[in-house]
């Protein structure tokens, strides 16, 4: 079965005043169709840049896709002209951002907002296309449809405006649905509603979908497979499952380890000592090493690949050497 | 039980509203109504809810940072709402304050050194000589470096700068510790060194915790109480045990079952044991009855018409006409 996304080995440079960084250092995924793909990491751990690299919305420049291919159904997206990806986006892959209230437009309704974007990939006119966002509000659970179609996103509450995103993203059934941090912005109680929506559109439509979350949470609720990502490489990629149950990356171990759970009350949280090192001082070595208890010598100088050592595929030298 | 540290009685906080006409009556929004809670000495209270259900608001009149239209707040067995402005300023040092944001709450212009030892100089205490070693006492003390003291807050990460934040509440030796969402705005890794030094500091100072979170496993991890508040009153509060194990508020319940939890595996088909719907209603035309029947799936004729009242069993308060 070949995989509905495959990236593989994707280099992401930027200009900045420090020089070129690279923002993705070969990163490597795939989704397959109908399942959901989550990525987590910290904030600057390149899962946003992932993300908008698919959709061709990586800012150039000072941004650059410097190497690497993206296929969606197996068309190369890193060469596609502008106008291909125009196409591509909305009607194929969608985007759902994080913050709703300024991915909206203040100025538009929001029946207005989904119909143009019915219109712009479907032979549909103004009024046909009204209607369906009317029926798409009405799905994704937004009450009296007819009368919000006609409110400006100021009108409705946060997670109202975050289900209008998702009407306007699933609107011509794309067979990828990107979230970015979908529910960052929102109380819990609104971000399980959000979450079962997503599941229940990911059942009905049969898309898939990337979920970018820092929450591990998160990704057992939503996820079926998971990427772990830190400083611009995927550094653990299994199952959602084996990830949370058995995750082999000191980092991803870590990750799990350092959340305040609900269900238990432990006196001392596991601690990941220091911060993500600024991208333009990584150096040859491993990303992590500096905040990693099991980091020697061969660690500080070359960069772990994405091997399988036995339980999934996973970049560190200290398990491939069985150090840990 | 040793004696309370912080006593608030029927707390309630009015905002005023435009008049909808001129000379016409003019509206109030009730922010906090009649809210009532003990702080004893050495514990933390986590007070939790959604956005504007008030806790904040609550937290900062108690303090009298926000002007309270009435009742009574004790510090001491001293009620600060009754104080003189003089009276006020002196017992500000046993009052320590984080924000959320560490980003605008530490001025930009001021070396960080400066910040930490402003405290004291607005009191009075100590000499000049002194008060810097106090600075560099807590800089250590919090984790940070004595060779960062003449550095600017933009040179620190996020977590240092909260800190920062936790150094300058500490200046003067304060009993209360007023913390407002105090990791929400930093990555998982860095939320749990902020919370084990929270934790630390408040065994080895005595401190005791006024915590504001809409993170139920923060509040699981820090605090000893729990208060739930829903559209500003508190609708069940519980010792933190007590609270997450045997929840009998619905609202409660609903949030319990919201928060992501690594035990819900989308692999296993999880299902949340209660799910509302909706968003809490406006607090300027607040419902007559209990103000979360609009989204309880308990709610009966009762509940819309007549306001629950606190029930008392032991140390588990309830304000619930149905309690499960």
């Amino acid at each position: 079965m070949t995989a509905l996304l495959d990236i593989s080995d994707l280099h992401v440079t930027f200009n900045t005043r420090h020089g070129r960084v690279t923002a993705l250092d070969s990163v490597s995924l795939h989704v397959n169709a109908g399942e959901t793909l989550g990525v987590v990491g910290e904030s600057g751990c390149g899962k946003s840049i992932t993300a908008l690299s698919v959709m061709g919305l990586i800012p150039a420049p000072p941004g650059k896709i410097a190497g690497g291919s993206i296929k969606l159904n197996g068309e190369e997206l890193t060469t596609a002209s502008p106008a291909r990806l125009r196409a591509l986006r909305g009607a194929e892959a969608a985007m759902i951002f994080q913050e709703p209230m300024t991915s909206l437009n203040p100025v538009f309704t929001v029946g207005e907002q989904i119909a143009e974007a019915i219109m712009l990939h479907q032979k549909a006119s103004h009024d046909q296309a009204f209607k369906q966002a009317i029926a798409l509000l009405d799905r994704v659970g937004i009450p009296s449809p007819d009368t919000r179609a006609r409110d400006y996103p100021h009108q409705l509450s946060g997670g109202m405006r975050q289900r209008v995103m998702i009407a306007m993203a699933v609107s011509c059934r794309p067979k990828l649905l990107i979230a970015d941090e979908p529910t960052t912005a929102l109380d819990v109680t609104v971000q399980a509603q959000i979450f079962d929506l997503l599941n229940e559109i990911q059942r009905d439509f049969g898309a898939a979908i990337i979920l970018i979350t820092h929450d591990m949470g998160a990704i057992a609720e939503m996820a079926d497979r998971v990427a772990v990502m830190y400083a611009g490489r995927v550094i653990e990629s299994a199952r959602a499952d084996d990830v949370l149950d058995h995750p082999q990356h000191p980092y991803a171990h870590g990750l799990i380890d350092c959340i305040p759970n609900v269900g238990k009350g432990d006196t001392s949280l596991k601690e990941i000592p220091g911060v993500v090192p600024p991208l333009h001082l990584l150096g040859d070595g491993c990303a992590f090493a500096a905040r990693c208890a099991h980091a020697d010598a061969r660690c500080t100088r070359e960069k772990p690949v994405l091997t399988d050592h036995g339980h999934h595929p996973v970049a560190c030298h200290a398990i491939e050497e069985a150090r840990l | 039980m040793t004696a309370p540290l912080l006593e608030v009685r029927d707390l309630t906080v009015r905002f005023a509203l435009p008049r909808p006409r001129p000379f016409g009556p003019r509206p109030y929004l009730e922010a906090v109504r009649s809210v009532s809670f003990t702080l004893a000495k050495g514990r933390a209270l986590g007070i939790v809810g959604e956005s504007g259900s008030g806790k904040t608001t609550t937290a900062m009149s108690a303090i009298r940072l926000a002007p309270a239209a009435s009742g009574q707040v004790l510090m001491n067995g001293t009620d600060l709402l009754a104080l003189d402005e003089d009276a006020m300023r002196r017992q500000r040092k046993d009052i320590g304050l984080i924000f959320q944001d560490p980003y605008s709450s530490l001025n930009p212009r001021a070396r960080v050194a400066d910040i930490v030892r402003e405290p004291l100089d607005l009191m009075n205490i100590g000499t000049p000589a002194t008060r810097m070693d106090r600075v560099r006492t807590l800089f250590t003390r919090v984790g940070l470096r004595e060779d960062q003291l003449n550095l600017f807050p933009h040179q620190f990460s996020g977590g240092q700068r909260q800190r920062i934040s936790i150094a300058r509440a500490l200046t003067t030796n304060p009993q209360l510790l007023v913390c407002d969402e105090p990791v929400s705005a930093l990555d998982v890794a860095i939320q749990a060194q902020i919370l084990n030094l929270l934790g630390h500091l408040k065994t080895e100072l005595g401190l005791s915790y006024l915590f504001i979170s809409h993170d139920l496993g923060v509040v699981r991890h820090v605090c000893d109480d729990v208060a739930v508040m829903y559209l500003g009153k508190i609708v069940e509060s519980a010792p933190v045990e007590r609270l997450f194990t045997q929840p009998q508020h619905p609202y409660t319940q609903a949030l319990l079952s919201a928060a992501p939890s690594l035990k819900r595996r989308k692999s296993q088909g999880y299902a949340r044991a209660m799910q509302i719907t909706g968003d809490p209603p406006s607090p300027i035309n607040p419902p007559q009855g209990c103000a979360f029947a609009g989204r309880c799936p308990k709610a009966q004729s009762r509940c819309r018409s007549e306001r629950p009242e606190m029930k008392v069993a032991g140390d588990h308060k309830i304000a619930c006409h149905f309690p499960a």
